[in-house]
């Protein structure tokens, strides 16, 4: 949780820093400012959000290029503020044009983000891992890298721009057109790329060997999975793992809720125990409800503290303790 | 209760030609209600300016919802809403239609121009093949609630393509389910008058000030046969120039310029709806508190 509690640098040099020493940098995806906190709790350096998951959980619709810049930039403002580790977005095509990618740099770069990948699908885009997808041609997806980096370099310098080409995949598509242009993009400013869909090692060696520049992957869907070491083997830079909180959240909000359909209410108070030992079980601390009692003790005058005297429910620590 | 989309239909099939000019804030919204025009229109290229930015597609759907949101707030009259291509794909036309239905608008207008797009009046406008227009006018068609709304079929291939495929294309989006045909930027009287000769259905002439169409009496486009006439840009405009002469009156004679014409603070709010709030100022404190005061 932030609330008033400053980092130390830019967040995109916080990022720059994670990539250069990890090698690769495993980065899970969150969805809200809540599953970000779950993957900082954890100990993850740097979060990823899911444009996916954005869309899933902010309008329970699929990741058909329905949401709009407003509402993935407003979530990832939300996400960006609610921890301190530096966040990557979804920003997929930009939003339009090679104009919209101005103001979309701009607005991401203004929502706090460390850096963004930027895809040659035609808007409005779909899922990496759907078929149907389309790519539009090398110029104009040159053109708007181009846009993204002269704006991130106006704005801010270490933003990091991610460039993803969906060329292996999508109809005509093939991977000679995604190393290709991969290499076009990095020339056009990016710092690092993203070649969506490899479907086997084969190919990943292939990306690894053929782009110029650091490698992002991700990791999911049709593509393979492998360990740290694969990675390292490989020359992976970063690797994401979209999914992750989405597909966990999904999974186990599922389960308790047919427990209860068929146990009845008891089966939440029995869901409640098992986690009595869990890290996150205490969900007022996870919160954040002892940040906030340390800012009464700072902020308001004394007698405010003695409400606290002689109620019932959830005590948060006092900042001495 | 009528709704405003059901109000509008009516107005469409009454005698008179709408006219409906164009606001893009609560307080242009209101000074059309007050000078007691039927309607208002939502100009996309004055909310775009509201956001800062010239109409060249680069404002989002919710960013134009919200705003037809702030606008049908403010004022009583059903509101013709511009939503450009519907921001993508039918897909996304669906979602425009949900979401401005939802705000209280009561029609809106999709064009067949690609995306993002630029205002109708600026050269170099991309347009989209027939099919992929008109799959938005069927999805919009279907995507409403109320079926009174008004799905308004705007082309703007008159420009690259000619005004016979224009009119062509009003009339296949009026057979696609559309409720009202909009041919963008007509170049010459004749073709203004032609339009609602050669389209199937209800007509909208869009009156812009120094643009591609030739200026018109609005009484003689009823006579032509139109339903509706929008004039989006007359107050964006009017504006502007105002700002610009009230700011260099105060650059000029160092001190506060009478505003136009002289209006008092209690004035100037009393046009957007201090009347309404006075009453509950008071009403609702406890007698007592009230004697208290």
């Amino acid at each position: 949780m932030r609330l008033g509690q400053a980092i130390p640098e830019r967040p995109g040099t916080t990022l720059r820093r994670l990539i250069r020493e990890a090698a690769p940098l495993i980065v899970p995806g969150c969805y809200n400012a809540m599953s970000a906190r779950v993957l900082e709790a954890a100990g993850f350096p740097a979060i990823y959000m899911s444009g996916y998951g954005a869309s899933l959980s902010l309008l329970g619709l699929p990741d058909a290029g329905l949401q709009t810049l407003t509402e993935t930039a407003m979530n990832a403002r939300y996400i960006a503020g609610a921890v301190k580790v530096p966040v990557i977005a979804d920003a997929d095509t930009g939003f339009g044009n090679a104009i919209n990618v101005v103001r979309t740099v701009e607005e991401y770069i203004r929502s706090g983000l460390a850096g963004m990948h930027l895809e040659d699908q035609v808007a409005p885009k779909r899922c990496g891992h759907v078929a149907g997808r389309e790519v539009v041609d090398r110029t104009e997806a040159i053109g708007k890298m181009r846009a993204a980096h002269a704006t991130r370099q106006a704005l801010d310098p270490e933003f990091v721009l991610i460039a993803r080409t969906d060329s292996r995949g999508a109809h005509g598509g093939s991977l000679d057109e995604a190393i290709w242009r991969a290499n076009a993009l990095l020339d056009a400013g990016a710092d690092l790329a993203f070649v969506e869909g490899p479907k086997d090692m084969a190919e990943i060696e292939r990306v690894c060997r053929e782009v110029t520049g650091p490698v992002f992957y991700n990791m999911t869907g049709i593509s393979p999975r492998m360990d740290r070491e694969q990675m390292k083997k490989l020359g992976i830079a970063v690797a994401i793992l979209p999914g992750v909180s989405m597909r966990a959240s999904i999974i186990a909000m599922y389960d308790l809720a047919v427990a209860i359909r068929d146990k009845g209410p008891m089966a939440e108070a029995e869901f409640n125990r098992k986690l009595k030992d869990h890290p996150l079980g205490n969900t007022h601390e996870f919160a954040g409800f002892d940040r906030i009692r340390e800012l009464e003790e700072s902020f308001l005058p004394p007698e405010t503290a003695q409400k606290y005297e002689g109620t019932l429910g959830h005590m948060p620590k006092k900042a001495a303790e | 209760m009528t709704s405003n989309a059901t109000r509008l239909r009516a107005q469409f099939a009454s005698g008179d030609m709408v006219i409906a000019p164009g606001a893009y804030d609560g307080i242009t919204a209101r000074l059309v209600e007050q000078a007691g025009f039927p309607a208002i229109y939502m100009t996309g290229a004055g909310t775009a300016a509201t956001i800062g930015f010239p109409d060249y597609g680069l404002v989002t759907m919710s960013e134009m919802a919200e705003n037809a949101e702030r606008i049908t707030r403010a004022v009583k009259v059903p509101v013709i809403a511009d939503a450009d291509t519907g921001y993508g794909n039918e897909l996304n036309v669906v979602r425009t239609v949900r979401e401005y239905e939802r705000r209280g608008v009561a029609a809106l207008h999709l064009e067949d121009q690609g995306f993002p797009k630029r205002c109708g009046h600026l050269d170099d406008k991309e347009i989209v093949p027939r099919e992929d227009w008109l799959a938005k006018i069927r999805a919009a068609a279907s995507a409403r609630t109320n079926p009174d709304f008004t799905i308004i079929a705007r082309t703007d291939a008159r420009a690259k393509m000619g005004f016979d495929e224009a009119v062509t294309r009003a009339n296949l989006a009026l057979a696609a389910g559309a409720d009202m045909a909009f041919v963008e930027a007509p170049q010459t009287m004749e073709e203004v008058a032609n339009v609602p000769k050669l389209v199937r259905g209800p007509c909208l002439l869009n009156v812009v000030y120094g643009g591609k169409t030739p200026e018109i009496d609005l009484r003689d486009a009823q006579k032509m046969g139109y339903r509706l006439a929008i004039v989006p840009g007359l107050l964006f405009k009017t504006v502007m120039a105002s700002c610009d002469d009230a700011l260099a009156a105060l650059k000029k004679e160092h001190r506060h310029p009478v505003p136009g014409r002289p209006m008092t603070v209690q004035q100037a709010f009393a046009r957007v709806g201090a009347n309404d709030w006075d009453p509950m100022r008071t009403a609702f404190r406890e007698p007592t508190a009230k004697a208290a005061e």
